[in-house]
């Protein structure tokens, strides 16, 4: 059971279709794992078919009708008993991979990183895999713009308390952590940085970590 | 300008008219149902796709969306959503997939719209929560009848014009701290503001 959820803005952005990709992402593999939040959600489209029932209306065109059932008629009746085909994770298809056997670029210490921008073309965020080993610590970095990330695998702990899987943190340019995996599962998260994240030691930040 | 007060509502646990209309087009391809689905939803529509900038494009998302309630009407269970909702998010998918077809070619695209953004009671493997989910349509309607209009304004145009929080404030000339408590008062009214979270 998760324990950070999103926050009802992102809900309803979420709701309403106007979040980019990655960020749809993140909230979708939340929800597939969380029935609080699907239910936050249901509410959310519900509150979408009163607004658009509420607005003014508009006719269409008189053909229409006509053209749809043509349309429908050019093609196979639907069987009633039809299911859709079970789908493979979201996840599996984006990266084609489990998320262990990935090309992990070392980055510092216990650090890995791989950027997935690539497979969100025409967006301007930054989409990112974080992997921290089992025990390992990530250097405390601040962020410049808004960086939202859900945990897909094993846990991470700041000073904000325990981050297990499918939870979900966003975190600002007011927010520095340091953050430890805890457990014994190598933690994994998935982030989309709307600004590159800035290093606060001096020493690291040299180094780079995280920075593209 | 609203339909709300001729519109049959929804009864506890039971199916409202547009409900039993689209149950009737999946069990058994009633096509009277199903034009009457279209006289009712596709104005809505039609507005829904012009306010968000699609103006060129409405009557082809229209056609889209009942070309899709169609082939889908068979997955719908009235139990895990109300038909008005099920189509929302119909025409939701369909606008966000036509505006991502038209920035670039179906081979980029490995995560399908649908991946990201479901229909409520498709590949839903949990328990009916129908009652919940019931009880949710019926809170909404009731809630909105008491929200002042501002706060309507507001979620309207987040729904509507796909308008970012920011671009609310902008356009209505007030503060992005006014827009956000506005659409947080709706929130906490419709309980989808957890407890211990800020929004």
């Amino acid at each position: 059971m998760t324990r950070h959820h999103p926050e009802s803005m992102s809900l309803m952005e979420y709701s309403a279709g106007n979040l980019s990709e990655p960020h749809a992402l993140c909230i979708r593999l939340h929800l597939n794992e969380c029935s609080l939040c699907r239910s936050r959600a249901d509410t959310l489209d519900s509150l979408g078919a009163v607004m658009m029932e509420q607005q003014p209306k508009v006719s269409v065109s008189e053909s229409m009708f006509d053209r749809i059932l043509a349309k429908i008629d050019s093609s196979p009746t639907p069987q009633p008993a039809a299911k859709p085909a079970p789908r493979i994770s979201i996840l599996q298809k984006l990266l084609g991979e489990d998320i262990n056997n990935l090309p992990w670029k070392r980055q510092l210490g216990d650090v890995s990183v791989l950027d997935i921008t690539e497979k969100f073309p025409g967006q301007n965020e930054q989409v990112v895999l974080q992997k921290l080993v089992s025990g390992g610590k990530a250097p405390a970095h601040t962020h410049r713009g808004t960086e939202t990330t859900i945990v897909l695998q094993g846990a991470f702990a700041d000073q904000n308390g325990v981050f297990n899987q499918w939870d979900f943190v966003v975190l600002t340019d007011q927010d520095e952590h340091k953050p430890v995996a805890v457990g014994c599962e190598d933690c994994i998260t998935l982030s989309v940085l709307s600004a590159p994240v800035k290093l606060t030691g001096t020493f690291t930040r040299m180094l780079n970590p995280f920075i593209r | 300008m609203s339909t709300l007060d001729q519109k049959p509502t929804r009864g506890e646990g039971r199916k409202d008219p547009w409900s039993q209309l689209l149950v009737k087009v999946g069990k058994s391809q009633d096509r009277q149902a199903y034009h009457s689905l279209f006289e009712h939803f596709a104005p809505q529509l039609k507005y829904y796709a012009m306010a968000n900038g699609m103006a060129s494009h409405a009557e082809e998302l229209v056609q889209e969306v009942f070309v899709s309630i169609w082939r889908r009407a068979c997955l719908y269970d009235w139990q895990k959503a109300a038909a008005s909702t099920w189509i929302f998010t119909i025409a939701r998918n369909q606008r966000i997939d036509m505006l991502r077809k038209m920035r670039r070619t179906s081979a980029e695209m490995q995560v399908e719209t649908e991946d990201l953004w479901q229909i409520p009671g498709e590949d839903d493997n949990e328990p009916v929560t129908s009652l919940h989910r019931l009880m949710s349509e019926r809170r909404v309607r009731e809630s909105l009848k008491h929200l002042p209009e501002e706060q309507i304004t507001v979620i309207a145009k987040v729904y509507m014009e796909q308008k970012s929080h920011q671009m609310v404030a902008d356009e209505l000339n007030i503060p992005l701290g006014t827009v956000k408590s506005r659409v947080r008062l709706a929130l906490n009214k419709l309980k989808v503001i957890l407890q211990d979270q800020k929004a």
